[in-house]
């Protein structure tokens, strides 16, 4: 199948007073048609950044994608002007965000909102794109639907504004949706419907969706596939049971060690990884997750590690060691 | 591959940021910008130049007369008909405008810094105060003393009416007694009765003395008074009635204000210090307010009452620090606008008593003699209350994007 | 796990409301009962973890537990003490005996304060130490969190979010308290940091002989690391039990609703699971719903969860719960 996106050698710098950021470095990676990649990682790995890269939202100055080639059915993002790419944007690339509430504009309702993204993209009366508005809002499950199209977003609750945000994202059926840490900000019990929601909307309507967030326990519902990044990079990416019960980086595997599990047995200690992620400002030379790897040598402090494949696309990872650490697992 | 044995990996102190001072960040920033750059330099000048002046350099501007030197224009160099360089002119009574303008300086720094100090003492009190007791339960003493102190200005007016200067004290000791009383009949419309019926005989027995209108004026002011303080009020209350105060103020024209106090008080550069400095309450009692309220709810300040810390504690090691952002710029912002004023009282001939050189009042001179082209005489004086007040300005814009809390990390 | 049965800190039917003030007047119109009739005990050495959801109170028990919020009612009885009848300064003396780690690391700390004085103001408000003992007294606090003692004249901007918790810890820890109430204490940082400052606490826990109440709405990291574990739900305790009674056998339908929503990382667990999805959102805490809090979303309510609230009751030892049919829901 050919991939639905291709990101190649992707680089994105930030130019501050204080130095360069190296928000995203060197990520290269591909998406099928209708499938669902987690991009786990925590704060400071580039997750958000690399997905604004994408839709080229990254603010310049200071910022600026300095390198790589996005392609998406067969024409290089980056290469389009800005008024291609806006077309691109909304109608074939979605994306939703954290936020509901600063995401949403306060000052004008949830169906105005929905029908300006529609025609902006779409060839439709106002009188249709309300129609069709309603109709989304009832797909992503707001009771009432029809009534709350007048509704401010101040009116709703965060649940109900993070599903208003996914039927706007998904209003011009785009072929990929990003979602960027879409649930972090709500309840437990209300995630457990949004994700449940687009499961739903997924098997329907088909999209790939990119899901970021820093929570693996998310992913591990939905995804199909998990790149795992940290300083910029991917480390470890691959099918889904490969990563959770074949982890081969070690920073995967200290990540799932330092999760409490409601099935744990009492008294089990948490494996913490020690240290802190390094400053983007001064990336070491190596291995960015050297200083803080339990079995890292000198190759790994002189050396960055590139991304090998081990089980063809099933399962890649960067690290020098990752046979020699394979079967030492933290859990 | 060798086997690699996990290590004990200990927690090393990695990526904390190089050792830099907030103000040093801040430092660097306002130097970066040309504008506050040059702002600072004029007003470095001025500080500068006006002060050497006044300590180092002799002028006796009532002595300073000399006809025969009247209106001449600038000249660079002496010749037969102007004897001495006056690189600046001179005016109407001879006087050399270059050493007025600068000896003005002094005059226009002096009432920049007082009245900014005095708007700045009272309404940064007022502001700090006001914001604290609105989100902060008073303490018992706190309130006992707040009490205590509303019954005392309630008192004012009574010992105006009764022309007996000890009514103040009585109401205050009303206002204590209902503040320590506070469980009696609380809740309950005897409270109410039984302080209004306290406040009017202790206002009203006194005021017998000296007539039986006063007696029933005092008598219904202190039962009100009585009534209000049987209430169970608190900070929010408070903070509500001043701030009102600080706007019924507010809500006066500022250069009206002005007039009307240095009319009140008398002519004199002093007075109108007083009068600008007034008149900028309000301002530095909103700002100070809305910094506090700001600070005030944040975790920390929670934080220190979890471990115990005083009110006093609180304010003035926790709050004060973190509001001086936005209170430094304002009273930059604050001396140009202070400087300005007092030019505008001087040109209306309050505020300096001729002759003291004061920017204003040289203007308020010159101005007729413009017509028949002595412009030298209106020019220098207003370009130096425009330098100034410019220079001043800049540097406050400069400073509050130094200061901007968003762009500290 | 409690050796000893006695409390250390009683709670009984506290309550916490806020006005709600409208009008030309601000009159009073109603109230948020962010904290409505509360009852708990935590014993001498345990982990008391509280749960729940926004707007569930478990943030304003912690507060007004310490009565850094003045209780609307109950009591608090603290090693024997009341604490809602004592007066200012002996309030301030118990203080020292009962502290608080709270969620924003940003915002804890006053970044105008070095590391030295904000660790050390509890000493300098409770103790009379010269300045060489307090300074002695600091390094070995920050020490014990993990932190090189050099750091003392430091400033909070100069650290990252874990490291700034642990100043909080350590300034929590500064008077040997008996009791310290957690607030969120790791919500805010990231997952890989997050197990670092549950295994101090953990330490400090076994070594300092601390009583930890611990608040926050990560289940699995609260199951982890308590010892009892209450659910809260606008206000209300909906369960209380020991850890492993909840986790097995949790009797009220929002706890197991709750538990199964908490995403497991692993994609077979997770494919497996019963999930039990609630419908509709958390009621507006400014308007409750009648009767059970709950029965807007329960999957079981019947008539008689939306006339009478249901009693809060010891339905096993040790077992507490706050529904109609607690017996009767179904098990996972």
């Amino acid at each position: 199948m050919t991939p639905i996106i291709e990101i190649k050698h992707l680089k994105t710098r930030f130019f501050t007073t204080d130095g360069v950021v190296k928000a995203v470095n060197d990520v290269s990676y591909s998406m099928e048609n209708g499938e669902i990649l987690g991009v786990v990682g925590e704060s400071g790995c580039g997750k958000s950044v690399h997905a604004l890269s994408i839709m080229q939202l990254i603010p310049d100055p200071p910022g600026k994608i300095t390198n790589g080639e996005i392609i998406f059915e067969g024409r290089d993002l980056l290469k389009l002007s800005e008024k291609e790419m806006r077309k691109v944007r909304g109608r074939d690339i979605a994306m939703i965000f954290q936020d509901p509430m600063t995401s949403l504009n306060p000052v004008y309702t949830v169906g105005y909102q929905i029908v300006e993204a529609l025609r902006l993209h779409n060839d439709m009366t106002k009188a249709e794109a309300r129609k069709r508005a309603g109709e989304l809002l009832a797909l992503v499950g707001i009771p009432g639907a029809e009534e709350r199209l007048d509704d401010y977003p101040h009116q709703f609750s965060g649940g109900m504004r993070q599903r208003a945000m996914i039927a706007m994202g998904l209003s011009c059926e785009p072929k990929l949706l990003i979602a960027d840490e879409p649930t972090t900000a709500l309840d437990v019990t209300i995630q457990a419907q949004i994700v449940d929601l687009v499961k739903k909307l997924q098997a329907e309507l088909g999209m790939a969706i990119m899901w970021i967030t820093h929570d693996l326990g998310v992913v591990a519902e939905m995804a199909d596939r998990i790149n795992v990044m940290y300083a910029g990079a991917i480390i470890e990416t691959g099918k889904i049971r490969n990563i959770y019960k074949k982890t081969k980086h070690p920073y995967t595997m200290g990540l799932l060690g330092s999760l409490p599990r409601l099935d744990d047995p009492p008294g089990s200690e948490l494996t913490a990884v020690p240290g802190l992620p390094p400053d983007l400002l001064a990336l070491p030379k190596g291995c960015a997750f050297a200083a803080r790897c339990a079995y890292r040598t000198e190759k790994c402090l002189a050396e960055k590690p590139p991304l090998v494949e081990i089980d063809g696309r099933d399962h890649a990872v960067a690290c020098w060691h990752w046979e020699a650490i394979e079967g030492k697992k933290t859990k | 591959m060798t086997e690699i044995n996990p290590e004990e990996i200990t927690v090393t102190d990695f990526a904390v940021r190089e050792h830099r001072s907030l103000w040093i960040d801040a430092w660097r920033r306002l130097i970066s910008s040309r504008t506050a750059r040059l702002g600072m330099f004029i007003v470095v000048l001025f500080v500068f130049s006006s002060t050497f002046a006044h300590y180092f350099l002799n002028y006796e501007p009532k002595k300073d007369l000399d006809y025969s030197l009247k209106l001449k224009p600038p000249t660079l160099v002496a010749n037969e008909e102007v004897p001495s360089v006056h690189i600046f002119g001179t005016d109407k009574l001879g006087r050399d405008i270059f050493r007025r303008v600068v000896h003005g300086g002094w005059n226009s720094l002096r009432v920049g810094i007082v009245a900014v100090g005095i708007s700045l003492f009272f309404g940064g009190l007022i502001g700090l105060f006001a914001g604290f007791y609105e989100n902060i339960i008073m303490t018992r003493t706190e309130r006992l003393i707040l009490y205590g102190i509303t019954g005392f200005v309630m008192g004012i007016l009574t010992a105006w009416i009764a022309a007996q200067p000890f009514q103040p004290f009585l109401l205050a000791a009303v206002g204590i007694a209902a503040a320590y009383f506070n469980e009696l009949y609380e809740g309950k419309a005897q409270r109410m009765l039984i302080f209004a019926l306290l406040g009017a005989a202790v206002t009203a027995i006194p005021a017998l003395l000296v007539s039986s209108t006063a007696a029933l004026v005092c008598g219904i002011w202190g039962a009100l008074t009585g009534a209000l303080l049987s209430r169970p009020l608190d900070g929010r209350f408070f903070s509500n009635v001043i701030m009102r105060v600080m706007d019924i103020v507010l809500s006066f024209p500022g250069y009206l204000l002005a007039i009307a106090i240095v009319a009140f008080l008398g002519p004199g550069l002093e007075k109108g210090m007083i009068a600008i400095g007034v008149v900028g309450i309000p301002v530095y009692a909103r700002l100070t307010r809305s910094a506090v309220l700001s600070v005030v709810q944040k975790e920390y300040i929670l934080a220190a009452q979890s471990v115990g810390e005083g009110h006093g504690r609180i304010i003035f090691r926790h709050l004060t620090p973190n509001i001086l952002s936005p209170i430094i710029v304002q009273t930059t912002m604050g001396l140009a606008n202070a400087i300005l004023s007092a030019a505008a009282l001087g040109f209306l001939g309050l505020g300096a008593i001729p002759p003291e050189p004061e920017w204003g009042a040289m203007l308020g001179d010159s101005y007729r003699y413009l017509a028949s082209g002595a412009w030298w005489a209106v020019l220098f004086p207003g370009l130096a209350i425009m330098l100034s007040v410019l220079g001043f300005n800049l540097l406050g814009d400069g400073l509050r994007d130094a200061l901007d809390p968003k762009l500290r990390t | 796990m409690n050796t000893e049965k006695t409390p250390l800190v009683k709670v009984r039917h506290l309550k916490k409301y806020f006005p709600i003030t409208g009008g030309f007047f601000q009159n009073k119109i109603g109230d948020v009962k962010a904290v409505d009739d509360v009852s708990f005990d935590i014993f001498q050495g345990e982990t008391l973890g509280l749960v729940g959801e926004t707007g569930c109170g478990k943030t304003t028990v912690g507060r007004t537990m310490l009565r850094l919020y003045e209780p609307t009612g109950g009591q608090i009885i603290f090693e024997g003490t009341d604490l809602t009848t004592l007066g200012e300064g002996p309030l301030r003396q118990v203080r020292s005996q009962m502290q608080m780690i709270f969620q924003d690391p940003y915002a804890s700390l006053n970044p105008r304060m070095t590391v030295g004085s904000i660790v050390g103001a509890p000493l300098d408000v409770h103790t009379n130490m010269t300045k060489s003992e307090k300074y002695e007294r600091i390094q070995d606090l920050l020490d014990i969190v993990g932190l090189n003692p050099d750091f003392v004249n430091r400033y909070p901007h100069e650290f990252s979010g874990g490291q700034r918790q642990r100043i909080g810890i350590a300034r929590a820890l500064a008077l040997e308290p008996h009791l310290i109430v957690c607030d969120e204490p790791i919500s805010s940082l990231d997952v890989s940091i997050q197990a670092q400052i549950v295994n101090l606490l953990e330490a400090l826990q076994k070594k300092l002989g601390l009583t930890y109440l611990f608040i926050a709405h990560d289940l699995s990291m609260v199951r982890h690391i308590s010892d009892r574990m209450a659910v809260m739900y606008l206000g209300k305790i909906m369960e209380l039990a020991d850890r492993d009674e909840i986790y097995l056998n949790s009797l009220h339908p929002y706890t197991q609703a709750l538990m199964s929503a908490v995403p497991v990382p692993d994609p077979d667990l997770a494919a497996e699971r019963h999930r039990i999805i609630l419908d509709g959102d958390i009621p507006n805490p400014k308007n409750p719903p009648k009767g059970c809090n709950f029965n807007t979303r329960c999957p079981i309510a019947k008539e008689r969860c939306f006339v009478e609230e249901p009693e809060y009751r010891e339905i096993k030892p040790n077992h507490w719960v706050a529904c109609h049919y607690a017996a009767e829901a179904p098990k996972k």
